[in-house]
């Protein structure tokens, strides 16, 4: 296959293509997912990140990612380098933070093998 | 917002399984409150917490519109559809603007999309998609189902609707038109079914209690069964 199909139309465009049967698949958001959702709208209300600046995000995760993640994933990680871009977060502090998160899970039970 | 999510999801071509196996069925462990959170779950917390502490905004703004989520069910739209076939004046109000149609029955648009009602008639079937990702009227419908954001449905709707509602069960005859409408960041869209035959005795809350979500994305008609007697 030549590469004018990747110029002519981005990967998430992709009404008109070939695809398979559908499945009525449906699930109930997890936590996680229901608070990211909520985020995605008061970035929005806020301005800090809109509807298209997150579509263009999560496009320009590239199509591996886009594949690989699921939607609220790619969201998330979308959000991330928006923030990045924008200069509000650094990939350093997201880090450190994300450590600090998970350590709240983790110590209790440090502790208590200590 | 989120609306546009839909914006995000796109699944892209390939990725139909992998979404498939991500997003959706794989049954996921009870979770218990001393679980460690996965990698993404701790990443959303991680980035929420960040931009509460410089101000940006409040953790209670997220809080609220987790609430404001929860409220918003296809049981609002559902009230509309009845109202409409209850209600010529208000029909042609609804029709003429969705959102202030919806508005003046009490859904606030806590987004800022405009709706449009598409009438269904014996010669017209309409049906909403998002090519492009996942946008909806969530403030009147709730938040989408799953196969609304994957690939099969984003694709096929717009060439071959007639063939995708057969595989929702629904047979449309070849004499009636099907138009298909594409959201947007900015407008959506809401199917309004044509009322079942045999429901002239119906309330106006009987009525609602027939209208599902999918019917109102166009995929199924309302039907009414009545009870062998």
């Amino acid at each position: 296959m030549g590469s004018e199909a990747l110029v002519r139309k981005l990967p998430n465009d992709i009404g008109g293509d070939a695809a398979g049967k559908i499945e009525r698949v449906e699930h109930e958001l997890l936590p996680w997912e229901k608070r990211c959702h909520a985020l995605a709208d008061v970035l929005d209300f806020h301005k800090i990140i809109n509807t298209e600046e997150k579509r263009r995000g999560v496009e320009s995760l590239g199509s591996e990612m886009i594949g690989k993640l699921s939607y609220y994933e790619r969201w998330i990680v979308a959000f991330a380098n928006i923030l990045f871009q924008k200069g509000i977060l650094t990939p350093g502090e997201l880090a450190v933070k994300m450590q600090e998160v998970e350590a709240r899970y983790t110590a209790p039970e440090t502790s208590h093998h200590g | 917002m989120s609306d546009h999510d839909s914006s995000h999801d796109h699944d892209h071509d390939h990725d139909h399984d992998h979404d498939h196996d991500h997003d959706h069925d794989h049954p996921h462990a009870p979770i218990t409150a001393d679980e460690k959170p996965g990698y993404y779950d701790v990443m959303e917390t991680a980035v929420r917490e960040l931009l509460v502490e410089r101000k940006l905004f409040g953790a209670d703004e997220i809080r609220r519109q987790i609430e404001v989520l929860d409220s918003r069910t296809p049981a609002l739209g559902a009230k509309v559809v009845a109202r409409a076939w209850t209600d010529p004046d208000f029909k042609s109000r609804l029709l003429a603007n969705g959102r202030s149609g919806c508005e003046e029955m009490g859904i606030t648009f806590y987004d800022d999309t405009q709706l449009i009602v598409l009438e269904n008639t014996p010669d017209v079937h309409n049906l909403i998609v998002c090519t492009l990702c996942s946008c909806y009227p969530r403030p009147v419908l709730g938040l989408p189902p799953d196969w609304y954001k994957l690939k099969p449905y984003r694709a096929r709707a717009v060439y071959e609707p007639r063939a995708v509602l057969e595989e929702f069960g629904t047979h449309i005859p070849d004499d009636v038109e099907i138009r298909v409408s594409d959201s947007t960041a900015v407008i959506r869209y809401l199917v309004l079914p044509m009322r079942p035959k045999g429901t002239e005795a119906l309330s106006e809350q009987q009525l609602a209690d027939l209208v599902t979500r999918d019917a109102m994305i166009g995929v199924i008609p309302v039907s009414y069964l009545k009870e062998a007697a």
